[in-house]
């Protein structure tokens, strides 16, 4: 028998396979997912430690199966298919364990703990981890930029390179690499890479921290 | 222990976006289960899972008829017996729909009535 593929991780091949998935090739979504789930999945578990694995790969699966359904929402010109594949599931992710905490919070009649915060301080535990702070920091510097009233001009001032860089920091990304891709800077040393990354992280936080603040 | 991919496939049985959704339908009409499906296909119980994953072959037949090469070649299945079973999953899926509508079943479930005088049975009323 023909072994299904584990390894089309290069771009231009998941080029190919998502042009198979437009062409309603028959093979293509299987493809799709034995290339994608388990990445996907692992990545998940990776950056949402605290996260039950299944749910991890029920949030990836929703994702990929998205994708199937729907090839058109990926635009390749703006980020790899992977990346697009993580922030669907970073999203279907959030859904699912805000579906989840819902449903307990309903079953056991919690609303009156769910709305005092600190109750909630000590049900989530989300102090206990300084990297989890950070991150969640960052978070919210990130969806206070969504809401506010400079994000606008903030989000139009940005070049393509530093709205994909935004997108990998929103995604918690920690590699370089795709960084580096991202920004266009695949071909200097690894060190340089760094230094890059780093610099432009740096400077499109404190742009997103004054568009977050009050005075836009 | 199931793979994720299995598992991924098992939530697919009843969306017919997807193969699954056949090979569940003739895998019950048939009474199979996984290993007796993958001997009735020629394959190994771990094809199973990524074979599940595919697109539901096209409806229309010389795309159907393409589109089951495609998936058995790749999956090394009999191109016959994934025919076979689209087509009876195709076939349940009208029975049930008429089921829904209150017609089409008793249809195919009537008994046939002589259409002449000789007594002869008319051909068809089945689907």
């Amino acid at each position: 028998m023909t072994v299904p593929p584990t390894a089309l991780f290069s771009e231009e091949e998941a080029r190919a396979l998502y042009e198979r998935l437009l062409a309603e090739d028959p093979v293509a979504p299987s493809d799709l997912a034995v290339t994608y789930l388990e990445r996907l999945t692992t990545w998940l578990i990776a950056h949402n430690p605290r996260v039950h694995p299944n749910d991890c790969a029920t949030a990836a699966g929703d994702a990929i199966l998205a994708l199937i359904k729907n090839p058109k929402t990926y635009k390749p010109g703006r980020q790899t298919l992977e990346v697009s594949l993580r922030m669907s599931a970073s999203g279907d992710l959030k859904n699912l364990l805000g579906s989840e905490r819902r449903h307990r919070e309903h079953r056991a009649d919690w609303q009156a703990v769910a709305h005092s915060p600190v109750a909630r301080k000590y049900l989530e535990d989300t102090g206990a981890d300084p990297a989890r702070m950070l991150e969640q920091r960052e978070d919210e510097a990130l969806m206070a930029v969504r809401s506010s009233p400079g994000a606008e001009s903030l989000r139009a001032g940005l070049t393509p390179e530093e709205t994909r860089v935004i997108e990998l920091m929103q995604m918690r990304e920690r590699q370089t690499a795709l960084y580096a891709a991202a920004l266009g800077i695949s071909d200097l040393a690894f060190q340089a890479q760094q230094r890059e990354v780093k610099r432009v992280k740096d400077r499109l936080k404190k742009r997103l921290k004054r568009a977050g603040g009050s005075d836009g | 222990m199931a793979s994720r991919i299995d598992a991924l496939a098992q939530r697919l049985q009843d969306d017919p976006f997807f193969l699954a959704s056949a090979l569940a339908d003739y895998a019950r009409s048939e009474r199979l289960d996984d290993g007796a499906l993958a001997v009735v296909l020629g394959c190994s119980v771990k094809t199973l899972g990524p074979l599940r994953l595919c697109r539901r072959p096209h409806p229309e037949p010389r795309l159907f008829r393409q589109d089951v090469e495609r998936i058995a070649s790749r999956f090394g299945v009999k191109a016959d017996v994934l025919a076979a079973a689209v087509r009876r999953s195709d076939a349940l899926s009208r029975m049930r729909r008429g089921e829904n509508s209150g017609s089409g079943l008793l249809v195919a479930a009537r008994d046939r009535q002589p259409d002449n005088h000789n007594g002869e049975a008319t051909q068809g009323g089945l689907l």
